[in-house]
């Protein structure tokens, strides 16, 4: 049970990394426009398609967890989709009267803002239960 | 939520890593049961009673301010 859980949570770090060993690669080649439209539209869903298996292996790894841990994620889960959420709400508001700075609100910070909101969700949970 | 694991725990001579193997879950996890940060389930409050062949009640009592 424990090698399981071990395994589980080993197998949600390793495509969270292929994750973004594919993410940032398909960053660079689709802002340099290096391949045309068709094969460009393919390089963007392989993202995708490792981010899905990352999302799929996360929730396994989150089904053996014991409840402690289970609670903490949850939290932090939360938080940062709370976050997120707030921080969408504030741009669409001030954009609303033309006010906003593509340059740090753009797609790929709003990636960036959403997966800080978890990481500071998940530092106030551990703290919270002291695991 | 009040508990008494660290007395039971003495009293089986165990240590927080020793718990966490019998009862399945992380060291941590016992720690912050243990402190009262977290109140855990019946189904652990169960195995808990039950590797340490006491009643449930014992382990874990109500406070006042649980009312």
């Amino acid at each position: 049970m424990e090698q399981s859980k071990k395994m589980a949570s080993r197998n949600s770090i390793i495509f969270a990394l292929l994750y973004g060993v594919t993410y940032l690669p398909a960053v660079w080649l689709l802002k340099y426009r290096v391949f045309g439209q068709p094969i460009s539209i393919i390089i963007a869903l392989v993202p995708v398609i490792t981010f899905s298996i990352f999302i799929f292996k996360l929730i396994k790894a989150f089904s053996v967890m014991d409840e402690v841990k289970q609670r903490v994620q949850l939290e932090a889960v939360i938080i940062g989709f709370s976050l997120t959420a707030m921080l969408i709400m504030i741009l669409f508001l001030l954009s609303l009267m033309d006010i906003s700075n593509a340059g740090w609100f753009g797609y790929a910070n709003l990636l960036c803002f959403c997966w800080l909101f978890y990481f500071i969700g998940w530092f106030i949970s551990k703290r919270k239960y002291g695991v | 939520m009040k508990n008494t694991i660290k007395v039971e725990r003495a009293r089986k001579n165990w240590t927080q890593e020793d718990l966490a193997r019998e009862i399945g879950i992380s060291r941590q996890s016992v720690n912050s049961i243990e402190t009262g940060k977290f109140v855990p389930s019946t189904v652990l409050a169960l195995k808990m009673s039950k590797v340490f062949g006491v009643n449930v009640e014992l382990i874990f009592q109500l406070d006042e301010q649980d009312w």
